[in-house]
């Protein structure tokens, strides 16, 4: 069953979905007050986290799901990044009590600048979730553009001088990329419709119509709108070496915002290279775009292993390892098989769950300690134990430590890079992996276990700011020793959806 | 059909667009350069009126006139304002990274690799698209030139917004537009960038007490 009008519970859900978060922005900017806009926050983002899995298991269901004569189109590729954004962002609105709440009290941030972190944040959560339900790619890169803007927003929260330097210099660098994504969007949009008379190209710019016609395009023009693409979004998702601003843009905004700017907002970008790389790979078939992945990818996970191992700021070191594990994914599908393509799927959620973990854990750190620096920071496990336990498993985690979940999702693309016969950038990659296992390892394990200072009270930041870590422990345990059924099936469905760009399965 | 008269238009309002956009790179002050947007800007919806024309597609009417409405009076009136009020006492480019004789001269090298590139595009051309299409990259180019020549963070915002008129016409001449929808879409995207770059402009003259981007090199890795 496939690509059918629905009108009853899914298109209320794709509906819900985008409105919630509108509604919950708009009823932080009425009332104002502190408690009862934390409250309607996490609210609409436990109701979020409920549609989405709804709508995921929807999705299981009928495979595609197309409403509104086709303006809403989701299908598992879609469920994936629903899924990471609407947990994330639950998770995030949880912690955001704690840590804007500290922020609050310390006097920091005043009342005007929490009513505005609560804005900004439902319409960040808004333009997210845009991205992944659009069927028409103008309105997904309007979408993406459009997390660009209020992500600055709330970067610039606190209106430093690094965090003002932060925002100008991703809001600058992040629209001329994505700007080259618009050309090439136009560039598809020009193939698919150059033959057809000028009434019938109103679909032209859609997913379906263009993954339908793809086999009948220009392979020339197809490559050259794939370069723009790739260089496109690849900035906004963090590709090095179009990656400058996510350093500085990732360690400068509030810790929840870094949990979903490096967590979730990376990903929809990403997920704007996937559609595309589907249409190119139909039309002149995958070998030129998985080249490009590859290559990128490569870049991007050695530049991040030189960061991080001379890093001095934790947040920082966090953000270079997003950049490494944005490269990994584009690695990974450009070996272009399938345990390859399922590994880099399955890493995209894990990367989400390991990183929000950590930023949530360095942010609770960092205030603890008041200090980003890696070299001040000390003994954390015996300052805040639980945090540190928590703080210990995610960098275990994101090293690709076994049993945790993404040594799994590694494991999977490193074989699948071996089976393909990739054998240079593989052995390229494991080794830049090794650096980075080695330099990340060497500053968790003295921020972690060293000698604390004695001035510093002990004690975790309050509940709120644990519950969310915990929580994320847990899935970072399970996801280590077994995929859960449906999102296997949800995976092993994206995985199709990447290989043969089969639209109906 | 497409009379002889109509091409000379065309290519007539193609040399426009290209005078007014070189309006931003000779300019000195504040003011001048969102005049100089300003003239572009209206320069490039009297030729999207002029395509649609041609064309015979009257949504392009509508695109031209929301053009007109939102980036050549709603952003330059934003863009005034910020001018006025920033605290900065000097409000003119003094040493731009690449000065200003240099700047024509590399501009109009731009201006040729564009026409370059398009011929090796493989393109099946119209007189639309033959037209318009180089002067797109060109606009893109030049704007990218105006982001990294400058020192002043509203000619940034300027030379972003120059790109954006590129991408616009290059969409508009090669594909008639998008649907009216996603015009509108990019629209409040722009004007949203437009008042959120503009809110950055005051703080960091707040800040900084100037907005030259000078003072945007703290953060890196050493």
């Amino acid at each position: 069953m496939s690509l059918e009008l629905f009108s009853s519970l899914e298109s209320i859900l794709i509906l819900a979905l985008i409105i919630t978060p509108i509604i919950s922005g708009v009823l932080v900017t009425f009332l104002k007050k502190k408690k009862i806009i934390e409250l309607v926050t996490v609210f609409s983002s436990f109701l979020i986290l409920i549609e989405g899995l709804i709508l995921v298991n929807s999705i299981l269901k009928y495979k595609t799901i197309s409403v509104f004569d086709g303006i809403f189109y989701v299908d598992s590729l879609s469920g994936i990044i629903i899924i990471t954004i609407s947990l994330v962002g639950f998770l995030s609105s949880i912690y955001s009590i704690s840590y804007m709440g500290k922020q609050y009290e310390k006097l920091i941030i005043d009342e005007k600048k929490l009513v505005r972190y609560y804005q900004g944040f439902n319409m960040f959560l808004f333009t997210m979730l845009l991205v992944p339900i659009s069927n028409n790619m103008g309105i997904m890169w309007i979408a993406i553009e459009a997390t660009t803007l209020v992500s600055v927003l709330l970067i610039m929260l606190y209106v430093k001088q690094s965090s003002i330097e932060a925002s100008w210099k991703y809001l600058l660098i992040a629209t001329v990329g994505l700007s080259l994504a618009l050309f090439g969007t136009i560039f598809f949009y020009y193939v698919n419709t150059a033959d057809v008379p000028l009434e019938e190209d109103a679909l032209g710019m859609d997913w379906t119509n263009l993954v339908e016609n793809a086999s009948g395009f220009d392979p020339n023009l197809v490559k050259l709108a794939f370069i723009f693409i790739i260089v496109g979004f690849g900035t906004k998702a963090g590709l090095a070496p179009m990656h400058t601003w996510l350093p500085d843009a990732h360690s400068e905004a509030p810790s929840p915002i870094s949990a979903l700017l490096s967590g979730v907002l990376l990903n929809c970008a990403f997920y704007g290279i996937l559609r595309f790389h589907i249409i190119t790979s139909n039309s002149i078939g995958s070998h030129f775009s998985n080249t490009l992945l590859m290559i990128l990818g490569v870049v991007s996970i050695g530049i991040a292993a030189a960061s991080i191992y001379f890093q001095k700021d934790l947040k920082r070191m966090l953000a270079f390892s997003s950049v490494e594990h944005m490269g990994i994914v584009s690695v990974a599908i450009g070996f272009g098989s399938v345990i390859g393509i399922f590994g880099a799927l399955l890493h995209i959620i894990n990367h989400a769950v390991v990183k929000s973990l950590l930023f949530f854990a360095s942010g609770s750190i960092s205030q603890k300690f008041e200090t980003k620096l890696i070299s001040d920071t000390s003994g954390i496990i015996r300052i805040m134990p639980i945090t540190g336990f928590a703080f210990l498993i995610g960098g275990l985690a994101i090293v690709g430590m076994p049993p945790f979940n993404i040594f799994m999702s590694e494991f999977l693309v490193l074989s699948s890079g071996f089976e393909s016969e990739n054998f240079l950038p593989n052995m390229l990659v494991i080794l830049f992996l090794v650096i980075i296992f080695a330099g990340f390892g060497k500053h968790l394990l003295k921020m972690i276990f060293g000698n604390p200072k004695q001035t510093i009270k002990k004690g975790d930041l309050g509940i709120l700011s644990i519950i969310p870590m915990l929580i994320l422990v847990s899935i970072i345990f399970v996801m280590g020793v077994y995929v859960p059924e449906p999102l296997q099936t949800l995976i092993e469905d994206t995985s199709q959806i990447l290989l043969v760009g089969d639209l109906h399965n | 059909m497409i009379f002889p008269t109509e091409i000379n238009l065309l290519d007539i309002s193609a040399v426009i667009l290209l005078v007014a956009t070189f309006g931003l790179i000779v300019s000195r002050g504040f003011s001048n350069w969102v005049n100089a947007y300003r003239y572009q800007t209206i320069v490039l919806a009297g030729i999207v009126a002029l395509i649609a024309s041609v064309s015979n597609i009257w949504e392009l009417y509508i695109v031209s006139a929301l053009t007109l409405g939102i980036k050549a009076v709603i952003i330059p009136k934003i863009l005034f304002y910020v001018t006025k009020k920033l605290d900065s006492p000097i409000k003119l480019e003094i040493d731009p990274y690449v000065s200003m004789k240099l700047s024509v001269i590399i501009s109009a090298l731009l201006v040729a690799m564009s026409y370059f590139i398009f011929l090796y595009l493989d393109i099946k051309s119209n007189e639309i698209i033959q037209v318009f299409l180089p002067v797109s990259f060109a606009l893109f180019f030049i704007g990218l030139f105006v982001i990294v020549s400058r020192r002043k963070a509203l000619n940034q915002m300027v030379g972003l917004l120059t790109i954006e008129n590129g991408l616009f016409l290059f969409a508009v001449s090669l594909t008639h537009g998008f649907s009216l929808i996603i015009e509108i879409g990019l629209m409040a995207d722009i004007l949203l960038g437009v008042i959120i770059s503009s809110i950055l402009l005051f703080r960091m003259s707040r800040t900084f007490d100037s907005i030259d981007i000078k003072n945007l090199e703290s953060l890196r890795d050493d």
